[in-house]
């Protein structure tokens, strides 16, 4: 039989490495991402506040300059570039990155699951860790540019205004921004990724992932007063969050300052509770990214 | 014929929960163009998946050409699929989703651009390549798909119904390209519920019913293994009584019928080679024109229906 003959060859040149080849997933996501107005404009309102904490920062190292054009600049003498400064702006920035990924989350996996698009990934040698990884780093990619890496600037730009000193006394901030930053991306994006993967339409999805802040938050307090308890805290998101990066952020005397004994969680609880919704968010996706969906 | 040229699937079983995908399977597929055949719930599309590693058997082993799904590197790199579900990333145009898949496969961006537009004259899309998947008829989808199982140069291509949706042109042409990648030396594994295509381009065939393989091979083999059902002849020839008159001096021939315009009969035999014998003598002694000599029931479509039934045979 001619089928015998083996005449056929295959591609047998150099092949790309295996631990960058989810970075091809994100590619037409961030080209569609970039070339739309609408994030554009989202993109550019999210680093607003960045833009407001630089002009403070730098007109805080240069009062006198701003006396001497006649501008009564006292009030920001009481104004201290330190951790509770930069904590400030994360907390802002934790409700813009928020709004970022509910605007771009839900349309990820979604359209895939409806396509039923997972055979045509997962039958290359790209595995479904690969594929979560690889539109999480969209998320990723796009939230960051408004969260650790202007906050990397600005605390450089600060280094440069006030001199090394400065920098060393204020070490926990750098790690605090990179730390605190990929905890919050992560657990709000991992969140949004979970949900594009169960729930099919984009709308429903965005919506879920705002009920599950505003209303377990919601829920949260409402537990507190009526269990008289401090665990409903716990429920609110966005509250162990900030309970972390007091932690993070704040120096010993701040954070005692902060979190006072009674009435407040200890750090630790947050943390905890961020991971255990990671954890939750990944079993979701494990369960849901498979190659082929049976329908029993 | 050595592991290394085989798709070898051992005591395969696949249970979804308490549901049977298949069970009990055990194949060694040669390259060429092999068809599964078998209606709806049949276990083409498990065998299938199981086959593409996209889904691990809940039993026995699978190897194709020597290699386990556990080693996805290389074992994909040897497998192009093409399921039969419209799957495609929203947005992408044609030549965007090929170029990704191929770039996922570990082909750099050049080489894949290079790749992608050979695939895409191969299938005939070059002129759409730019236009949006969504926008695509069923039948330039279709193209796409094959594309896409075909881009990375596979050694094995896996095909869930791969001629839906094709006009009959572009079904020759596809037809076509099978027979020369399994002339290559490839292993063409198609599904289909169209039969006769599938007598067309098959060069084995496994038939499937309720999860097990009911029967494998070259479907004239098959065919005769069927001692219960007797072979059935269609002479086409000037003068049929002749024949039918002479034809039951054979114990083995249990049934003729001399067609309605008189111009040929079907002959029922259990032994065709002795049946032969006897008609080669009943033409020369009676000096009778013969146009044709085929065998009727030697298809996919007859042998299925004898070995399975018509009860749930779904869209057979």
């Amino acid at each position: 039989m001619a089928v015998y003959k083996r005449t056929y060859t295959r591609y047998s040149g150099p092949l790309t490495s295996e631990r960058g080849r989810f970075a091809i997933l994100p590619r037409y996501a961030l080209e569609s991402v970039l070339s739309s107005r609408f994030y554009t404009v989202a993109f550019m309102l999210a680093l607003v506040p960045h833009l407001i904490a630089l002009a403070l920062i730098y007109f805080r190292s240069h009062i006198d300059a701003l006396s001497g054009l006649g501008i009564d600049a006292r009030a920001l003498q009481i104004l201290s570039i330190d951790g509770g400064f930069f904590l400030n702006l994360f907390i802002v920035e934790t409700f813009i990155s928020f709004f970022m990924v509910a605007l771009l989350g839900p349309g990820l996996i979604a359209p895939d699951l409806a396509n039923n698009a997972m055979p045509l990934y997962l039958s290359r040698p790209f595995s479904r860790v690969e594929y979560v990884i690889g539109k999480l780093s969209v998320l990723l990619a796009v939230t960051s540019l408004i969260t650790w890496v202007p906050g990397l600037l600005l605390f450089g730009i600060q280094t440069a205004l006030t001199g090394l000193s400065w920098s060393w006394d204020n070490l926990r901030v750098l790690v605090a921004i990179l730390l605190g930053s990929w905890l919050w991306l992560l657990t709000i994006s991992l969140i949004a990724l979970a949900l594009s993967a169960w729930v099919k339409w984009r709308p429903v999805a965005a919506a879920a992932l705002f009920g599950i802040f505003f209303v377990s938050a919601g829920f949260g307090t409402v537990s507190n007063v009526l269990l008289l308890t401090r665990w409903g805290t716990l429920l609110n998101l966005s509250s162990a969050m900030r309970m972390v990066w007091r932690w993070l952020f704040l120096s010993e005397t701040q954070y005692r300052i902060a979190t006072p004994p009674f009435g407040t969680m200890p750090a630790w609880t947050g943390l905890v509770t961020l991971c255990a919704v990671c954890g939750l968010a990944l079993l979701l996706l494990a369960w849901k990214i498979r190659p082929v969906q049976v329908v029993r | 014929m050595q592991s290394d040229q085989l798709i070898i699937f051992e005591n395969v079983s696949k249970f979804y929960g308490e549901v049977l995908g298949v069970n009990r399977v055990t194949l060694a597929i040669a390259p060429g163009v092999t068809s599964l055949v078998g209606p709806n719930g049949a276990g083409k599309t498990t065998l299938m998946n199981l086959m593409t590693g996209l889904l691990r058997p809940t039993k026995g082993t699978i190897r194709v050409l020597d290699i386990p799904p556990s080693d996805p590197e290389r074992f994909f790199r040897n497998i192009g699929y093409c399921s039969q579900f419209d799957a495609f990333p929203r947005g992408l145009s044609g030549y965007h989703m090929v170029h990704s898949m191929l770039m996922l496969h570990g082909l750099s961006s050049g080489e894949a651009e290079d790749r992608t537009w050979k695939v895409l004259e191969r299938v005939g899309m070059t002129d759409a390549a730019h236009r949006r998947v969504a926008g695509y008829s069923k039948g330039m989808r279709q193209r796409i798909r094959l594309a896409l199982a075909l881009a990375h140069d596979p050694r094995v291509l896996v095909l869930d119904e791969p001629l839906n949706g094709l006009d009959p042109m572009a079904r020759a042409e596809v037809i076509d390209l099978f027979r020369k990648f399994a002339d290559s030396g490839m292993h063409v594994l198609i599904s289909s519920h169209i039969m006769h295509e599938v007598d067309i381009v098959s060069d084995s065939v496994i038939m499937l019913s309720g999860g097990y393989v009911v029967a494998e091979g070259e479907i004239q083999g098959v065919r005769h293994e069927m001692e219960e059902h007797p072979i059935q002849i269609l002479v086409r020839c000037d003068r049929p009584a002749v024949i039918a008159s002479n034809v039951f001096q054979q114990d083995s021939v249990v049934e003729v019928k001399i067609h309605n315009d008189g111009r040929g009969l079907l002959v029922s035999t259990r032994n065709p080679d002795r049946f032969y014998d006897l008609l080669n003598r009943i033409v020369l002694d009676n000096h009778i024109a013969v146009e044709s000599v085929s065998p009727a029931d030697e298809n996919v479509h007859a042998v299925y229906q004898y070995l399975v039934g018509s009860n749930g045979t779904g869209s057979l």
